[in-house]
């Protein structure tokens, strides 16, 4: 690996995003574009901005840790939408922009005079990434919506919790948020390429729901070709593959999991538990045969997890190559050597919070040209005089007059 | 086919003044895509990587599943398998796009062969255990001078570095260490599966692809690649928003919510009358107040009763218990009619069988339909994200084994077709 190049070279330097959208959804997508060297400016509304700053553990700031995350790399500028004026500003920065992105109700910004068509006339080259609960099209598109409706929706909580028993989160609300995200992040990087060979922008319609969707392997060919309906599996998914699960150890709370896909990985684990023969082809030594006979080998696995600390469980895996893995809390996570090894946790002064706060640092790791964190999220307006001023080349009469009418 | 890989091995500085793929190529009898021109090797096995080079094919891109001449990648195996004794279902639908080529790389002259193919591509991905291609002979540094502009793509369980390495990881294992695991299921109660296996495996393979995109990006400014490196578990540990600040600042550990949330309430899933379930997320105040009249019971959301999310959050069992209590007295389709009127966040608990018979996802266009020879129809998720001008399409299912060895071998590598039949029977192809 090379030691990190300059913010010139970055992959996206020169690229100007506007993010007008709020929560997690749209803007993770600004977020990581950023992280790779976009300048993004986070355009919120001048009373109270970006709902995301609400969501989760207030500081003493007020912003969310939420917020302070998700929002690194950007900068505030606030602009009612709602004004007239405000419309004739956030024009101006279209025309600067390469892309925007939003995630208003479908018909918002065509209320404000801000249809595809008019941003497109006002530069052809944008691309606009919207993300919506249902997409910008069908019969739901108007429905409000949110990761957790999404998970619904796309199938993934009914899947989710033990047979028969009330369906869970299936381990965050936001999941669907963060994905819909990275697939409209990879809508974004194509639609840039295919600019740059045509001059021609475009609009990218993701629906959260969707993105959920996409994620389910087999779900809807298994359905339509057997009609085979997934129910909810507890803790071991038994379908494709057999043990495959999360199994309790002899220490309260602290459970393993395992995930024997092919035979050769359970011959692997029969030899961690000590019982080489378990995996012969005369016992167990088939899929086929460990998925018929389930209930008899997740037993099996269970007692012998159950007889020794996590601890052990893992060592004795880790030495025969079975594949096994601790169920982490974030406490867990805080002390693993591996993520301080990858650097998986950054830690970033916040000067006005007085703080270090600890974030996820930046994925995928690019050999020439990795990601950073220059800051995390910004307080509302931060940057409004200075983007209105060096971008736009307004004058401090003019800025100071959108002040005062509550423009900005 | 003729093509930019020409230009693909060039001197750098010259290439990188021409667009990637212009130089020299025939044009597509499809419209021109985004990945038009970009030729992909998969060497991954299963999904971690591979997504990335399905969601590439979606948009244009020529991608080249390599597999071992005899056993093929092991998710022909995983799944429900279909009369088609080389594909389960998981394969047709994942391995979408693809064109099968057989080299096996433990071979020398399996290598040989496939640094060739490397000098005509643009992207290779991979999920082997750290350090097994090293033991082929194939490190970076090997690939890199056989095709200075390669953009690399590596994803494994727990990334090329750090003291794990070496360990095998699958997304189930990387959902347990990444945190998600731990909180999927009941509080105190059995942590459960979070919905489905490998949805590590498409996070880590879509952060693969966005890094792909970003270096494909740097490689026109520059004529290099570089390499990526993704750890599934890092994808998984990416999306849980603020657990690791809220732990480095206040140590506080995130439990197991059930089906709730720990930011707001009423945020989860509640049984109807007729034993469906339905998801409610009262995200904020004003979601709350457009509840609280679906329910008929405007006062709820007065400043003095649960006006609030922080009165909300700390009287979590009381309103959840008024939700449960009203949802559980209508059936489900009373109780989504009454919040869409409202304007709630509402939504069925969707089943595999509710999904297809949904309108919206019909409208969408989510369900693609592929006739199969022998299988019949096959019905697939479709592509996301759509894009208006250039969208994605899905061209075929997983292809059988080795369908495109023959094509390759003589077309892109110009080999004779006897030398071809003699890798054959050495069984290096």
């Amino acid at each position: 690996m090379t030691t990190p190049k300059s913010e010139e070279n970055l992959p996206l330097s020169g690229i100007r995003v506007i993010d007008v959208a709020t929560v997690i959804a749209a803007p993770y997508c600004a977020g990581i574009l950023g992280e790779f060297g976009a300048d993004v400016l986070k355009v919120e509304h001048p009373m109270g901005g970006d709902i995301c700053r609400k969501y989760g553990t207030p500081t003493q700031r007020g912003d969310t840790l939420a917020w302070l995350s998700e929002a690194r790399n950007k900068k505030s500028v606030t602009i009612d939408l709602h004004r007239r004026e405000g419309v004739e500003v956030f024009k101006k920065l279209i025309e600067k922009a390469d892309v925007l992105c939003e995630n208003f109700r479908p018909g918002t910004l065509e209320k404000w005079g801000l249809p595809w068509e008019t941003l497109h006339e006002i530069n052809p080259g944008l691309i606009m990434l919207r993300v919506t609960g249902y997409g910008q099209t069908g019969p739901y598109k108007d429905r409000p919506g949110f990761a957790r409706i999404a998970h619904a929706v796309g199938g993934i909580a009914y899947l989710s919790g033990m047979p028969k028993g009330t369906p869970v989160t299936p381990g965050s609300t936001t999941l669907g948020d963060y994905l819909t995200g990275i697939y409209g992040c990879l809508g974004v990087l194509m639609a840039l390429r295919y600019r740059e060979q045509t001059g021609i922008g475009q609009y990218i319609d993701a629906a959260l729901y969707e993105s959920v969707f996409r994620c389910t392997d087999e779900l809807a060919p298994a359905y339509a070709m057997f009609g085979q309906v997934r129910e909810r599996h507890g803790p071991t998914h038994n379908d494709f593959a057999c043990p495959y699960g999360h199994f309790p150890t002899k220490e309260e709370g602290k459970w393993v999991a395992i995930a024997c896909a092919t035979d050769k990985l359970f011959a692997r684990l029969a030899e961690a538990m000590g019982r080489p023969e378990l995996a012969s082809s005369s016992l167990y030594g088939d899929q086929k045969t460990r998925l018929e006979n389930r209930h008899d080998v997740n037993e099996i696995v269970r007692d012998w997890c159950g007889s020794l600390t996590r601890d052990e469980v893992l060592k004795r895996c880790y030495a025969t190559g079975a594949p096994a893995g601790p169920l982490n809390n974030i406490a867990d996570i805080f002390g693993d050597r591996q993520f301080h090894a990858r650097r998986n946790l950054m830690s970033v002064d916040v000067e006005d919070l007085g703080e270090t706060v600890i974030v996820p640092n930046v994925i995928p790791r690019l050999s020439e040209t990795p990601g950073r964190i220059r800051h995390l999220g910004p307080k509302l307006g931060e940057h409004t005089d200075s983007v209105l001023t060096d971008l736009l080349g307004m004058s401090a009469d003019e800025i100071g007059e959108l002040r005062k009418k509550r423009v900005i | 086919m003729p093509d930019e890989t020409i230009e693909a091995t060039a001197p750098a500085p010259n290439a990188a003044e021409l667009p990637e793929n212009q130089a020299g190529r025939e044009p597509d009898a499809e419209p021109k895509l985004p990945m038009s021109g970009i030729r992909v090797l998969d060497l991954g096995t299963f999904l971690a990587g591979p997504h990335a080079a399905s969601v590439l094919g979606e948009f244009g891109a020529e991608v080249l599943k390599i597999e071992h001449p005899i056993a093929g990648d092991p998710m022909r195996r995983f799944g429900t398998p279909t009369k088609r004794h080389d594909a389960t279902l998981a394969w047709l639908s994942e391995a979408r796009n693809r064109k099968s080529v057989t080299i096996d790389l433990r071979q020398a002259e399996g290598v040989q062969l496939f640094l060739k193919l490397i000098a005509k591509s643009d992207v290779l991905i991979e999920n082997f255990r750290p350090g097994t291609m090293e033991e082929w002979g194939l490190s970076w540094d090997v690939l890199s001078e056989a095709n200075p502009r390669l953009v690399f793509l590596r994803v494994s369980g727990y990334g090329q570095t750090g003291p794990y390495r070496r360990r095998s990881g699958f997304a189930h294992i990387a959902h347990a260490f990444g945190g998600l695991s731990y909180l999927a299921g009941f509080p105190g109660e059995t942590p459960v599966v979070p919905g489905t296996v490998p949805l590590g495996d498409y996070f880590s393979s879509l952060y693969g692809a966005i890094g792909i995109m970003m270096a494909l990006r740097h490689r026109e400014k520059t004529g290099r690649g570089q390499v990526i490196d993704i750890a599934i578990y890092e994808s998984v540990f990416r999306q849980l928003d603020e657990i690791a600040a809220s732990y480095g600042l206040f140590g506080k550990v995130r439990e197991r919510e059930g089906s709730g949330s720990f930011v707001a309430v009423p945020h989860g899933h509640f049984r109807t009358q007729d034993d469906k379930w339905v998801a409610i997320a009262c995200t904020t105040d004003k979601m709350f107040e457009r509840l609280a009249e679906a329910m008929e019971r405007p006062e709820l959301a007065s400043s003095a009763l649960y006006g609030q999310q922080r009165k909300r959050l700390a009287a979590r069992n009381e309103v959840n218990q008024i939700v449960t209590e009203w949802v559980g007295s209508l059936p489900r389709d009373e109780v989504l009619e009454r919040c869409l009127r409202c304007e709630v966040p509402v939504g069925k608990l969707n089943s595999i069988a509710d999904i297809f018979e949904d309108e919206h996802f019909q409208a969408r266009g989510n369900l693609v339909t592929l006739e199969e020879p022998g299988l019949g129809e096959v019905v697939i998720p479709g592509v996301v994200p759509t894009l208006s001008a250039t969208p994605g399409r899905v061209t075929n299912l997983g292809p059988a084994l080795g369908d495109g060895t023959y094509e390759i071998m003589r077309e892109l590598l110009n080999i004779s077709p006897d030398e071809i039949k003699r890798l054959r029977q050495r069984k290096i192809i």
